[in-house]
């Protein structure tokens, strides 16, 4: 589903690079958890996956069902299946929620040749999905992330996956800021979207948050490459022996 | 023939002010240092009368923004009231010149400017539209003058629109005196021709515990000039004083505003929203005056403007005279263009650029809108917003 070869990526106004040759093969179904120090490079893994302007890819290749993702804009490659669950989710004032999911939803069905979702199908497509993630009507009615909490933030980002139905689903340090019984409900919520044709990327620093998602398979980001890839019991030995091992220079 | 070499030097009015037969205000004077009338206005505005054709002003009355909301509808077209068309009987007066209190007031008396008189008791429940209808002909000037009274304890709704086709000044001022514990809600909707010059002044007098909620969205005229003073007269009014601006090519628009606390504890708010692209240029002077009595002032004034092009030009200028000591009062004002991460937000969920901005400006313009209390009135304004972006 995903096949990233060899991606050098540098910011477009420093000349450091901050991915040095980067390879990761993702196929449909699987839970992929990407972990490393702060500064490896994950953050920045997940912009240029999603199309976040200010980015330069100098050297390798991103391809998504066969498609150069890196030649699509944003949005398109939203409409492909590509969903970005932010670390920090952005506030809108002005857009209100549900207006928002909603634009999204028919937007990408616009681009993807599907009919668009009429009024009454949409509501019920998302109450659904929000009663499972304790989302209240009136949550829906707030304008986008304004004046939530943390954790309500990163139930509303996985509410719009779950509204969406991406392919492939990033997930940047979506358990940072959550208290354990938050994580629980986020968790169960990125569980329930878990499917043999849906692929995850899940970015994160802890190895608590696998507790809960537990991968396929675990790679170390460290210094923009991956240093080392093994079964869900690395993320143990990364939380028993920390990065030191992996971050050879300072070792 | 000899020609008298006068010792004083004297400005030559242009070929504009010999045809208004009046000097305009030019940059010198602090106020209109932004909108410099004299070097503007360039067109030799005649002052005849034309007779519009129905199918013009069919059309035209159309164009207005609340033409399928159902409003009480006073008619006037090309500055003169026309009964037929109106669904209120009013008396149409002509005000007199001793109230000239600026220079818009002035031009509009030497152009023998008539308007409604309105006496409003009671709590209207349908809103009074007085919609200004100019048909294409001749470049001319014109001018209307109207004078709302609201009774003590009443409440009404006020909508004021402005549009047209062609070439010509409209000069348009409004008196409106709000009574003891009454609510005026006044909308006003500028969307003259593109062509077109309009020079607005809005006169409110505030008595004791009333309650103003204005807004007004500039869209239409290639240059635009509005004033608006506020004299609170009484204790506890309310007055909260909203816009939009929404200008492409290369539209002006200035809006000037004076409050003036002169009682203690009256509360005012200014919030404008300015939206521009290509070469247009917004400005926005909000002066808030706090007289030695006036305690327990809360007054707050801010102004926003989002960039859509590098060429636009927005300019703000607070001014704040406070003589009072107890008193709240304060003033914001930004410019910029639209926030990068919240547009990578709304496309990395599938929202194609275009579709992201106009959600965004919308939004932007949305929050000075949202102050309409009446909904129709707020959703056809905000129906405006929408077209102008799809047409932007």
């Amino acid at each position: 589903m995903l096949e990233i070869k060899n991606l050098h990526v540098k910011l477009e106004d420093e000349a450091r690079e901050i991915l040095k040759g980067l390879t990761l093969s993702v196929k449909p179904g699987e839970v992929h958890a990407i972990m490393g120090p702060n500064g490896s490079g994950k953050s920045t893994l997940s912009y240029v996956l999603s199309g976040r302007e200010g980015y330069e890819v100098t050297e390798g290749s991103v391809t998504f069902k066969g498609e150069d993702l890196l030649a699509m804009e944003a949005s398109q490659r939203a409409a492909k299946g590509v969903f970005l669950a932010f670390q920090y989710p952005i506030e809108i004032p002005g857009v209100a929620t549900m207006q928002f999911l909603k634009v999204a939803l028919n937007a990408q069905r616009k681009a993807r040749g599907q009919k668009e979702m009429t009024a009454p199908e949409f509501m019920r497509h998302v109450k659904e999905r929000a009663a499972k993630l304790n989302i209240s009507q009136d949550m829906l009615k707030r304008p986008v992330n304004v004046g939530f909490s943390g954790g309500e933030k990163k139930r509303a980002e996985i509410l719009q996956m779950a509204v969406l139905e991406p392919s492939l689903c990033v997930l940047d340090e979506t358990d940072s800021g959550l208290d354990i019984d938050a994580l629980r409900v986020v968790a169960d919520g990125v569980n329930a979207l878990r499917s043999p044709d849906r692929a995850m990327i899940v970015i994160t620093h802890y190895q608590r948050l696998l507790d809960y998602i537990v991968p396929d398979k675990v790679h170390v980001l460290s210094d923009g490459k991956i240093v080392k890839t093994g079964g869900k019991e690395l993320a143990l030995e990364l939380e028993a022996n920390g990065y030191a091992d992996f971050v050879g220079k300072a070792a | 023939m000899t020609s008298v070499v006068s010792q004083i030097p004297q400005i030559q009015l242009t070929d504009a002010e010999k045809a208004l037969g009046i000097s305009l205000p030019s940059r010198r004077l602090e106020e209109w240092k932004w909108t410099d009338l004299r070097r503007m206005i360039t067109t030799a505005y005649g002052s005849q009368k034309v007779t519009a054709k129905d199918a013009d002003v069919e059309r035209l009355l159309k164009a207005s923004p609340f033409s399928a909301l159902h409003l009480k509808r006073i008619v006037f077209i090309n500055g003169v009231h026309d009964a037929d068309r109106s669904q209120v009987k009013v008396a149409v007066a002509k005000p007199s010149a001793a109230l000239a209190t600026d220079e818009i007031v002035a031009l509009g008396s030497r152009l023998q400017a008539t308007g409604v008189s309105l006496s409003l008791e009671g709590n209207a429940d349908t809103p009074i539209e007085i919609i200004h209808v100019t048909t294409d002909g001749p470049a001319r000037a014109q001018a209307v003058r109207h004078v709302v009274e609201v009774a003590d304890g009443s409440s009404a709704t006020i909508v004021e629109t402005f549009v047209g086709e062609g070439d010509y000044l409209t000069t348009a001022v409004i008196d409106l005196t709000v009574g003891e514990g009454a609510r005026l809600d006044h909308i006003k909707v500028e969307h003259e021709a593109p062509k077109a010059t309009h020079l607005g002044h809005a006169i409110v007098s505030l008595a004791a515990n009333s309650v103003l909620r204005e807004f007004t969205l500039t869209s239409g005229s290639a240059l635009n000039r509005q004033n608006g003073t506020y004299t609170f007269t009484g204790e506890g009014a309310d007055a909260k004083v909203a816009g939009a601006y929404l200008l492409n090519g290369k539209q002006h628009a200035d809006t000037r505003l004076v409050v003036d606390h002169a009682v203690p504890r009256c509360t005012s708010r200014e919030l404008f929203k300015v939206v521009m692209d290509g070469n247009a240029r917004g400005i926005f002077q909000g002066k808030v005056v706090v007289r030695p009595d006036a305690q327990k002032t809360d007054g707050k004034q801010s102004s926003h403007a989002l960039l859509l092009s590098e060429t636009a030009e927005f300019d703000a200028k607070p001014e704040l005279e406070i003589y009072a000591d107890d008193v709240v009062c304060g003033h914001g004002a930004t410019s910029g263009d639209l926030n990068h991460d919240h547009m990578f937000y709304l496309k990395s969920r599938g929202i194609p650029e275009s579709e992201a901005k106009s959600l965004l400006i919308a939004a932007f313009v949305g929050e000075a809108i949202e102050t309409v209390e009446h909904e129709g009135i707020r959703e056809a304004l905000s129906n405006y917003a929408k077209g102008w972006l799809s047409r932007r």
